[in-house]
């Protein structure tokens, strides 16, 4: 569709189609006929006998289809965007970040600070990874452009904390050392290709 | 001077585009000059063509193959073109190259946005490789203020060449080795001073600052152009900022150098929190007390003109010890030269064949004149003479005549040049009288300045032109400073030399045009960045906080007569000198307004701050500012007979700082802090009886010094060098004699 098309405001000189309706009562016996027909046509019972069937099914055939929330949560999609999540390396347990700074970079929102550093192993540190979750807007931008898939989101959706800063800092994205084993790979926005197996070009290795 | 031949015009055709040059350029020069791409990897205008990467090829019709465009000089009438499918996929090939295992670390490398390597191999498309070499083990290396790692070094030797040829430390040099050869540096603990300069022009991420490695992309950094503070060459840089804080300091390497004081002493910031009002009222009140302001010459010309215009208006005495003897020797200077301003400045320098250093030690009074030295040494084997009473064994491989003359004897020895250089024919009677009567002989057994050592000196300039005589602030602190200042005068005048004065301290030279200077303190001093009853102070310990010079606008007088701008890299939030000025009826809005106020008399030209340039030409010509003009003078003076020479017999104290230290602002930097010794000989140890790491203690212009003894063995004599760098607001009490004698107060540990 062209752009004109969608630019044009003129409703006047569209093609509108018409559903096919009764008639509207005019007068004021037509409206009371309309009244009175509806009301005694028994048509709420239809609706309302959904509700008791499904009542009678949670009641008595354990058949409960109310999620209890906390205590239970619904499967969401793995590309939902939540508060993200730092992944490590699965043979090192290192953290995964370079400290390229890209996420900081691209972050339209500006939330994501980082600091760098030289450290003792001749490698570059991250010393401070901090994202302000009072601004960050969770559009993925961050996951997307991490070249190691470092940042990603999660699915911890719950952001209520008495402090804005519990969720923060590095070491709480971070996978827990502990878990390890459980890091899932990311699926969803920034993850590589399902054939990227099939891009990669082959450099020489003569030796 | 005048050229002995006149240089050729040629016509070369470069892409069809028709360019005239000079004979001598090579065809890259003929071309950059006239904007025309042609890809480089090493080469770097400053030095000599290197050669190494053959990026540069081009072809010229009628000639069999490829021509190395950087080292071939330009023949009239020649066709080139720069670029065809064949020199394309030669460039192609040697990007491919030097792409073989560079490791793929970009993310986290420092260069990476700024690199060379990353910007031609994405120029030349260069998408598959196939070349391929075992990778050696390739360890990082640390060398003090740098890091080196080789896996990343692509062996263009830009490093090497600047640091023999402009820092002329000679300390970097190729470990040849095929595709294992490496860059090494074979002066690590001793020779190499750390100026910085082979990070600055390395291409890629080989060479970079331990300090800055790591903490920030290159892209990241907002960059605010500024003039070096610390010394008076005022050179072009960068500061680079992100939120508040300087990361690092960078240059238009291409064409200009820094010495490390610039390059690594970036973090001399003077944070206040806010408008202080009690203390400005303190200073209110001190300045209605004072009858003297009492400053240092590290500050701007504008601030020195509120300083002045404070004078005009209300009476203060102006005192400034580092500027005042250079003011004198300015006035001397001009009174028989008839000009307001010496010759010649850095560029004379570097394009000398023949050089005389009397009186600075000028690698650590201001290292662009060494690194111009050097330059003119290894581009033009130019004639090194240095004459100093302490030998420079970091100037050992530039200085090809050293001449020694006795602590004291600076009258004397200048005597005895103006006597060896000056042309008799055209002088006026009395100076010629007053030449043929000095007594060569007498001068010469006091200052210990051998007649052949002279005769050797007056022999080197025979068949050679482009002299230039440097001279530094030993004469300008010496009591006899005006007659030493003629007899210089008279040897430019009359002798075919350049004369390079260098200021002292950063704006030495803006100090001495601007404002006029008294000698005497008065009852009650303001010190402004010195010692005062009432001191307003950038260095964070004075009674009422002022902004350093990398958190304000304003303009530096520099050693190449040039008014250079300098921005602020850092917010300063309190009180600056223009609002004391302002509510003492000496108004303006804003510091920088004083810009196009500067003396037009003087040689200013009356040019708004925001009118200045700050970047360089297409061919590396300093745009930055404008050049002082020189002003015609009454030439009148007649020279003084020179007086006894004086005897500085004993233990001698000489006041100069360590490389890459000029001041306590240097010293405030925390890349640049160490401890200051007093450093000197084992003869003077001998002499007196300490022995290294003693601590000693003495008074010079009423300043007590307590420090550490070490003997330096490339020292000898009784001269020892004490620095002043980190006697904060008193560093700049400097009146007395660059030389002292000492008394010791001896205490062992």
């Amino acid at each position: 569709m062209s752009l004109e098309k969608f630019k044009d405001r003129n409703i006047g000189n569209q093609n509108y189609t018409l559903i096919g309706h009764e008639a509207f009562p005019q007068t004021s016996g037509e409206k009371f006929e309309r009244v009175m027909k509806r009301m005694l046509k028994g048509e709420l019972f239809v609706g309302l006998w959904v509700t008791l069937r499904t009542m009678f099914q949670a009641l008595f055939k354990g058949e409960m289809h109310t999620t209890k929330y906390p205590f239970e949560k619904l499967p969401i999609s793995p590309r939902y965007r939540a508060i993200h999540e730092m992944l490590r390396l699965l043979e090192s347990g290192h953290y995964r970040c370079i400290g390229c700074g890209l996420c900081e970079q691209i972050c339209i929102s500006d939330c994501i600070r980082m600091d760098t550093r030289y450290d003792e192993n001749q490698r570059k540190e991250v010393s401070e990874y901090t994202i302000n979750f009072g601004r960050c807007i969770f559009c993925g931008y961050c996951a997307e452009v991490c070249p190691e898939l470092a940042i990603v989101h999660g699915p911890r959706y719950e952001t209520s904390s008495e402090q804005r800063a519990s969720f923060s800092l590095f070491e709480d994205m971070l996978t827990p050392i502990d878990a390890l084993k459980q890091q899932k790979e990311y699926p969803g926005f920034g993850a590589i290709s399902p054939n990227a197996d099939e891009n990669i070009k082959k450099t020489p290795l003569a030796y | 001077m005048s050229k002995d031949k006149e240089i050729k015009m040629i016509t070369v055709t470069i892409d069809g585009k028709v360019c005239q040059a000079p004979y001598g350029k090579t065809i890259l020069q003929i071309a950059r000059e006239n904007g025309i791409y042609i890809p480089t990897m090493c080469y770097l205008t400053k030095v000599k063509p290197i050669a190494s990467c053959r990026m540069c090829v081009v072809e010229i019709a009628g000639v069999e193959g490829m021509i190395l465009s950087c080292q071939e000089v330009a023949t009239d009438g020649i066709e080139v073109t720069t670029n065809t499918p064949q020199l394309y996929t030669q460039r192609q090939n040697i990007m491919k190259l030097y792409d073989v295992n560079h490791p793929l670390e970009c993310g986290v490398c420092d260069k990476s946005g700024e690199c060379d390597l990353q910007n031609k191999t994405l120029e030349f498309n260069v998408a598959t490789q196939n070349f391929t070499t075992r990778e050696p083990h390739r360890a990082v290396e640390n060398w003090g203020f740098i890091s080196y790692d080789p896996a990343l070094c692509i062996m263009c030797e830009k490093c090497v060449h600047v640091c023999n040829e402009i820092v002329g430390d000679e300390s970097l040099a190729i470990s040849v080795g095929g595709y294992k050869s490496t860059i090494v540096n074979k002066n690590l603990d001793d020779g190499c001073h750390e100026c910085g300069e082979c990070m600055s022009v390395c291409p890629v991420g080989a060479l970079v600052s331990t300090h800055f490695k790591y903490s920030s992309n290159a892209w990241e950094l907002t960059k605010i152009p500024a003039a070096c503070s610390h010394c008076s060459s005022g050179c072009e840089l960068s500061y680079e900022v992100k939120q508040d804080k300087i990361y690092r300091v960078t240059n238009n390497y291409e064409f200009s150098s820094l010495c490390g004081a610039g390059r690594f002493g970036y973090d001399f910031e003077n944070r206040t929190n806010g408008k202080d009002e009690i203390d400005f009222n303190n200073a209110l009140d001190a300045f209605a007390k004072a009858d003297t302001i009492r400053f240092s010459a590290t500050i701007s010309n504008e601030e020195a003109l509120i300083l002045q215009r404070l004078k005009e208006a209300k009476g203060y005495k102006l005192v400034c010890d580092e500027a005042k003897g250079y003011q004198d020797f300015l006035k001397a200077y001009s009174r028989i030269s008839g000009k307001s301003l010496y010759g010649g400045d850095l560029a004379t320098i570097k394009s000398s064949k023949v050089i005389v250093v009397f009186g600075s030690r000028v690698d650590s009074d201001n290292p662009m004149v060494k690194y111009a030295i050097s330059t003119a040494s290894k581009h033009h084997r130019a004639r090194v003479m240095y004459m100093h009473p302490i030998e420079d064994t970091n100037l050992s491989n530039i200085v090809t005549q050293y001449i020694k003359y006795e602590v004291g004897s600076e009258e004397g020895v200048a005597a005895l040049l103006a006597h060896a250089l000056v042309d008799r024919d055209n002088l006026d009677e009395d100076t010629k009288v007053f030449l043929d009567n000095l007594d060569i002989g007498n001068l010469s057994a006091e200052s210990n300045v051998g007649e052949e050592e002279i005769d050797t000196l007056v022999q080197s300039l025979s068949k050679r032109k482009d002299f230039t005589l440097v001279v530094g602030a030993d004469l300008y602190s010496h009591p006899r400073v005006e007659n030493i200042a003629k007899l210089i005068a008279l040897i430019e005048k009359h002798g075919s030399f350049d004369v390079v004065a260098i200021p002292p301290a950063t704006n030495a030279l803006g100090v001495a045009l601007i404002c006029e200077l008294d000698n005497q303190v008065g009852d009650y001093t303001i010190g402004y960045n010195s010692r005062g009853d009432f001191t307003l102070s950038a260095l964070g310990e004075g009674d009422l906080d002022m902004p350093s010079l990398n958190q304000q606008e304003g303009t530096f007088t520099t050693i190449n007569k040039q008014v250079v701008p300098t921005n602020a890299a850092l917010e300063y939030k309190g009180y600056v000198l223009n609002d004391i000025a302002s509510t003492l009826g000496v108004k303006r809005e804003y510091t920088i307004d004083y810009t196009q106020e500067l003396p037009i008399d003087k040689g200013y030209q009356g040019v708004a701050f925001d009118d200045l340039k700050v970047d360089f030409g297409i061919n590396g010509e300093d745009l930055r500012g404008y050049r002082l003009q020189t002003q015609g003078v009454d030439s009148d003076s007649i020279l003084e007979e020179i007086a006894p020479l004086p005897t500085y017999d004993g233990l001698v104290l000489y006041r100069a700082n360590a490389i890459n230290q000029f001041s306590p602002f240097t010293h405030k930097a925390k890349e640049l802090q160490s401890q200051e010794f007093l450093r000197g000989s084992s003869q003077f140890a001998l002499a007196a009886k300490i022995s290294d790491g003693d601590e000693v203690k003495f008074e010079l212009d009423g300043v007590k010094y307590t420090r550490v003894f070490k003997i330096d063995t490339s020292m000898k004599g009784t001269v020892a060098i004490n620095p002043t760098n980190d006697k904060g607001l008193s560093s700049t009490l400097v009146s007395s004699y660059r030389y002292a004698k000492l008394i010791l107060d001896v205490q062992n540990k």
